[in-house]
């Protein structure tokens, strides 16, 4: 664990940069049609309890990171094996988002300069971050978390003005009744990108002020969630909902619509590469467990020594894992939910806190005797 | 003199200078002086004969020059050859306190203990005087000769505000600094350094404001330094910044008094060096570079005014080019369509890629300011003459760039220049071709990348352990006020955290917002109806 | 340390200099097209006609820029089987790259949009990151899209500016043409409750004539673009045109008057009164009753009295409140003419069907496939109308009551 220590606020600002992440690139959601605003904000809700779950674990080791608790939770063994897999977990999310990212840049702008070579820079940038340690991404967070809102505000006043936004395109409502909804949140917005708020099980114990955690928490996940709420409600009342299904990166085809004043218009490549900036923190942070998880699992001194080659490995798997763009929207749909999300994000977990629950109980019943 | 000089230089063995005790012999001494000076005819021997019985000689050493040549004849020779009965008093051997309280009439007089000593001070202009037969010196504060007066600062000019600049003389500094803030805690520390050159350097901090912590490191690093020379107050700072790898001032240079004490009253130290204009002042952080005196000599609306300026300043000095690189290398449907016909048009016969265009110009650029600032002022004009043809008329006419590249590199230009610090300006001129290069390989994405990779490093950077974007990143709310917008004084409630000692933050009292009194006649009442020639 | 630095140095410098050429495009290799044509030929090979703007022609008065010796665009025509073949066989006769992001026009020869339909055509347009669905679609009226971007303008420089902004202002201030978008084509195409309308531009005159540079020095020049009538598109085919005043109305109905002219007639004067629309609102809404979809219309709309030919009293406020009511009737009449031209057509260009969706999704899921066929031709329209007159000018009573007092 480095020395170090982040503020509050400093931690809200993560969260919210990291929520919205890749989660706004993508049509999040879209499966519950007009309704997706409604399926975020249910899968925020559940997010709400992901975050309960390794809060109260935080609480029972407030001053060790997850690698080491769960050591203490669940053996010495056991507990390994599962740290290392969950460092192989937040490094395979930390590709995926890169992979976003680089298909992203292909799509709009680069389309032949080779993806591996837009990656690697990308991944340079996150290395030369992560070596520098938690509290200078925090502080980066600090001064781009303006920036972005700064953008996004006036993306959104462009949008507005040049009378885009039509909210027929939200009606009807429910058109299909209240499941389709509930389905979709659980099995896709839950754990993107709510769920994957399980990377800041690592960074909690950096907080200089604990009591603060749970609030903070919450309302960067309600925040984040809002804001992505919103952004899709643009979306589909600019595009309407056939052409939000139809689109890989519907917020670009969004702000392709917009045309003022004959020179405010294609402004869609300034816009999509500040969203390069959150996917930026989002591969940060993913990278910066990674590595901060293995340095303290093989116990090595200066994380930082880690960061090339964790860097690297970031690099080769963000290439392998998939062999086109149709191929890594699927896997990401359909597979990671399933077999990645679900056990990493809410059944460990949960099973740590039993675990953890029962065995504090009974220090605790065997401390107050002898106190 | 101050009494700050009289501090005794740190210990460090020196081996050009003998540090055995002085001979009683004066003829001994002199000789001992003349030779380790080498025989320099600027090193001046006085011998005086006081007394008659007996007669006692008397030799007064300085430097020609450094010395002020009216206070050796009014307070010493003069003192000396009046004193009648001198000789007698002179025999025993505490002759020296008799000399330092009775004859000298020169307010800083201190013995001397060995030749170390006696050499730094006759070389640092102070006159020594030795006495045969008696084993022992003094020395006698004659610093003088010729010096610059106060003249207005030539690299940060103000509208508003005092006009007098810094000297290269220690002395005069520290006291325009004294003259503002009248205050018994206003402390000075000052000690020597470089082993040849000997140069005072002197730290200045208001006790209880600035950061104890934040002195002892300064002192801490001042010590460290061991070098030959201190010719400028760059050496220092290139001495004790935090980090080296890095293209960002860490440290302030001031060349005026009021923003020394401005600086010092939000609890900064300034690092006084002898034989130069310019002030450091520690901790610096970035947005302090982009302020100037001004900001707070007008009203706040205005500050403000020029303060976001400012920020546009910066994002067009530093992007501006690489923007137009990426725009037309890789994003030409960034450009409205009929601009785009236009540049289209004006890049039909340009030969080079857009990347060449702009480098071109920029290092033309760069070359014709480096040469407008070496020049002798006669030559100054014909170079910006022909500046003018070769990158204005000559360049577009020769078909070698296009018009709107000269728009783009003259904007670019002014730009630069009107960033209020100077080492600040240079710093982002650096990284400009660092952007643009990003930009010819990889657009925007290079620049968005560039982007992070700058604004990492600087949160990463710090200055004396202040992180270098405070109070911005990390954010502290209290401190906003004096950033991108400036509040009006009467809001200024606190210095900044993080620099100024942490016990005393407040500046200011309460309710100091101004208001018009709450009865209007109150102005009025006395005068009668009449009084004025109203109607 | 230093030998790894220098090692991290030498891959990023090698890295960007061997990137260097990827993905870039320098201005002087690109060819901006401002506009493109599809047509069809007899071989049933997609013709495409490409207007590549000459830049050193159209910013006139640089230097290397000789404004006005030569077009300021020149327009290059390919053939293929698909679109992606057609545009990239243009190479072979094009000493640059095409570049579409400018490119905000796009023509369909009324041919092919009658015979083989737009859908085929439009997937490339739409899928193309360089291409912007926000380019305008026209269909050539009586002719082929190559004639259109042909013709050389007066006043723009560029003609598919001429056609743009012909478009954009006519749709502002006389209302029978709108500018519709090329995604807005595509949304209307996937939805079952809505058809898309697109409008014509015809040519009249001389065609031979058009594309000189030398008609330019005319001042009534001899052939020219005119936009004309609105092109009904049912399942991609073009099957009908609307002219006139019932393609206002139907302008109307789509909620895209923005300012138009109605006139009245008064006390048997013809056209005795002209009302000119400020602002319109119009409200379209579904109501289901015994299982039958019927639609209300509501429109409101503001505006000034613009001309006055006969001797009105606009003082009098019952006299405006006879004119408000005879605007009423006359749009009334307008929207009723063209929805039932409209109806007959089969093709709910209104976006009934959507508002039918909208207020009962159950009861669309049933319809939706007949739409167009069974439902929409026979649907009860109720419509109300309010106008009201705000203004009349600088003048109130006009000087011919003066003029007829004196008699």
């Amino acid at each position: 664990m480095e020395k170090a220590k982040i503020s509050a606020y400093q931690l809200f600002v993560l969260i919210v940069l990291f929520e919205i992440g890749s989660a706004l690139l993508v049509p999040l959601a879209i499966e519950a049609k007009q309704d997706a605003w409604l399926a975020i904000l249910l899968g925020m809700t559940g997010g709400f309890f992901i975050f309960f779950m390794y809060h109260r674990l935080y609480l029972y080791y407030p001053d060790c990171l997850p690698t080491t608790y769960v050591q203490k939770i669940i053996g010495k063994f056991c507990g390994r094996i599962l740290a290392f897999l969950y460092m192989i977990y937040f490094l395979y999310l930390a590709a995926r988002v890169l992979r976003d990212f680089g298909e992203v840049l292909a799509v709009i702008a680069y389309p032949v300069t080779p993806i591996t070579l837009n990656h690697a820079f990308l991944v340079l940038v996150v290395i030369y971050t992560v070596r520098k340690g938690i509290e200078v991404l925090a502080r980066t967070g600090e001064l781009f978390f303006v920036l972005i809102y700064l953008l996004a505000i006036s993306g959104f006043i462009l949008l507005l003005v040049s009378g885009l936004i039509d909210l027929n395109n939200l009606k009807p409502m429910l058109e299909e009744g209240l499941s389709p909804v509930i389905k979709v949140a659980f099995t896709q917005s839950l754990f993107f990108p709510f769920g994957e708020a399980v990377v800041f099980a690592m960074i909690l114990p950096y907080l200089n002020n604990p009591k603060k955690a749970k609030i903070i928490g919450l309302s960067a996940l309600g925040l984040s969630g809002i804001n992505l709420a919103i952004s899709m409600t643009v979306n589909i009342g600019v595009l309407g909902v056939s052409q939000v299904l139809r689109t890989q990166f519907p917020l670009l085809s969004t702000i392709q619509m917009i045309q003022l004043a004959e020179f405010l218009e294609r402004l869609d490549i300034f816009f999509m590469l500040a969203v390069i900036v959150l996917g930026f923190f989002k591969i940060s942070l993913f990278f910066y467990a990674a590595v901060i998880g293995t340095a303290d699992l093989f116990h090595i001194k200066k994380p930082s020594q880690l960061a090339f080659p964790i860097g690297f490995v970031l690099l080769f798997l963000s290439i392998i894992i998939a062999s086109n763009i149709m191929e890594h929207f699927r896997e990401g749909l359909q597979i990671v939910p399933v077999y990645l999300h679900l056990p990493f994000q809410i059944i460990l977990p949960l099973l740590l806190l039993i675990i953890a629950f029962f065995k504090n109980r009974k220090k605790r019943g065997q401390g107050k005797p002898s106190t | 003199m101050p009494s700050f000089f009289k501090r005794k230089k740190p210990k460090k063995s020196s081996d050009n200078h003998p540090s055995q005790s002085f001979d009683s012999s004066l003829t001994a001494n002199l000789d001992i002086i003349k030779q380790k000076t080498g025989n320099s005819p600027d090193v001046i021997t006085r011998t005086l004969k006081v007394g008659t019985n007996p007669e006692i000689k008397i030799a007064l050493v300085y430097v020609d020059g450094i010395v002020d040549g009216q206070s050796i004849n009014d307070f010493l020779i003069e003192a000396i050859m009046e004193k009648h009965d001198l000789g007698d008093l002179l025999i025993q051997q505490e002759a020296f306190e008799i000399m330092a309280e009775g004859v000298v009439t020169i307010g800083s007089v201190k013995p001397v203990r060995d030749w170390d000593e006696l050499f730094s001070s006759l070389m640092s202009g102070e006159t020594i005087v030795l006495i045969d037969g008696i084993n022992g010196a003094l020395s006698a504060d004659t610093k003088g000769g010729e010096q610059r007066s106060i003249q207005e600062p030539s690299t940060q000019m103000s509208i508003l505000g005092p006009q007098g600049g810094f000297t290269e003389s220690i002395g005069t500094n520290t006291a325009m600094v004294r003259r503002i803030i009248k205050n018994p805690n206003l402390w000075v520390e000052t000690m020597k350094i470089g082993k040849v050159t000997n140069t005072d350097v002197a730290i200045m901090y208001v006790n209880g404001i600035a950061n104890d912590k934040i002195i002892e490191e300064m002192r801490k690093r001042l010590k460290r330094i061991d070098t030959d020379s201190i010719l400028e107050s760059g050496y220092i700072e290139q001495l004790i910044q935090d980090q080296t790898a890095t293209t960002f001032p860490t440290t302030y240079q001031a060349e005026r008094p009021d923003i020394v004490a401005g600086n010092l009253l939000e609890g900064r130290i300034a690092v006084f060096v002898d034989g130069t204009p310019f002030v450091l002042l520690a901790p610096a952080v970035f947005i302090q570079f982009f302020q100037s005196v001004d900001d707070y000599y007008t009203r706040f609306d205005i500050a403000t005014f020029l303060r976001l300026l400012r920020t546009l300043i910066l994002i067009i000095s530093l992007f501006a080019p690489a923007l137009y690189i990426a725009a037309t290398t890789f994003h030409q449907e960034m450009i409205p369509t009929q601009l785009l016909i236009v540049i289209a048009a004006q890049r039909e016969i340009v030969p080079f890629p857009a990347f060449v265009e702009a480098l071109i110009m920029e290092v033309t650029f760069e070359i014709l300011r480096e040469a407008g600032v070496r020049l002798p002022k006669a030559v100054g004009s014909a170079v910006s003459i022909v500046g003018a043809l070769v990158i204005g008329q000559a360049a577009v006419q020769a078909g070698i760039v296009s018009p709107a590249m000269v728009i783009i590199v003259a904007i670019t230009a002014i730009a630069s220049f009107a960033t209020p610090a100077f080492s600040m300006g240079i710093s982002i001129r650096l990284i400009r071709f660092g952007f643009m290069t990003a930009a010819a390989t990889f657009g925007f994405y290079g620049i968005v990348l560039g982007g992070i990779m700058l604004v990492v490093h600087l949160c990463s950077l710090r200055s004396f352990g202040v992180p270098y974007m405070s109070p911005l990143a990390p954010l502290i709310p209290a401190n906003m006020k004096d950033t991108v917008v400036r509040y009006p004084w009467w809001a200024f409630k606190e210095r900044p955290r993080l620099i100024a000692s942490d016990e005393n933050l407040i500046r200011q009292g309460e309710d100091q917002q101004p208001a018009p009194p709450s009865d209007r006649g109150m102005v009025n009442s006395r005068t009668e109806k009449g009084d004025r020639n109203e109607p | 340390m230093s030998r790894r630095l220098f090692l991290l140095f030498f891959i990023m410098i090698s890295a960007v200099l061997l990137s260097g050429c990827w993905s870039q495009r320098e201005l002087t290799n690109l060819a901006i097209v401002s506009a493109l044509g599809i047509d069809k030929n007899e071989k049933g090979e997609y013709v495409g006609t490409f207007q590549i703007v000459n830049p050193g022609y159209v910013a006139g008065g640089l230097q290397g820029g000789a404004g006005g010796q030569s077009a300021p665009v020149t327009v290059r025509k390919s053939t293929g089987d698909n679109m992606m073949e057609m545009s990239r066989r243009l190479s072979t006769h094009l000493s640059r790259k095409q570049y579409f992001a400018h490119t905000n026009l796009l023509v369909i020869g009324e041919d092919l949009a009658k015979e083989e339909g737009i859908l085929t055509i439009l997937d490339v347009l739409d899928r193309d990151p360089e291409f912007r669905t926000t380019a305008s679609v026209v269909i050539a009226q009586n002719g082929t899209a190559e004639d259109v971007l042909k013709a050389l303008s007066p006043i723009d420089k560029i003609p598919a500016n001429y056609v743009l902004k012909t478009m954009k202002y006519t749709e502002e201030r006389w209302g029978e043409n709108i500018d519709v978008a090329l995604h807005e084509v595509i949304t209307d195409l996937i939805s079952p409750g809505k058809e898309p309308v697109i409008t014509g531009f015809r040519f009249t005159g001389d065609g031979e004539q058009a594309e000189k540079l030398e008609k330019l020095q005319n001042t009534t020049p001899e052939a020219l673009l005119q936009a004309d009538g609105l092109a009904i598109i049912k399942d991609g085919k073009l099957t009908g045109w609307l002219d006139g005043e019932t393609a206002k109305g139907a302008v109307w109905v789509l909620d895209k008057i923005q300012n138009t002219a109605i006139i009245v007639n008064w006390k048997e004067k013809k056209a005795a009164i002209a009302y000119e629309v400020i602002r319109q609102q119009t409200n379209v809404s579904a109501h289901i009753k015994n299982n039958t979809p019927s639609i209300s219309i509501h429109i409101r709309a503001e505006g000034d009295i613009g001309e006055v030919t006969a001797p009105v009293d606009l003082t009098d406020e019952q006299t405006l409140l006879k004119i408000e009511k005879k605007v009423e009737q006359e749009i009334k009449k307008q929207v009723d003419n063209s929805i039932r031209h409209v109806q007959k057509e089969k093709a709910d260009i209104f976006g009934f069907g959507e508002a039918v969706h909208r207020s009962d999704p159950a009861a669309w899921k049933k319809w939706k496939h007949e739409w167009n066929d069974l439902y929409f031709p026979e649907l009860q329209v109720n419509m109300t109308v309010d106008a009201f007159v705000r203004r009349s000018g600088l003048r109130n009573k006009s000087y011919l009551s003066e003029v007829e007092n004196n008699h």
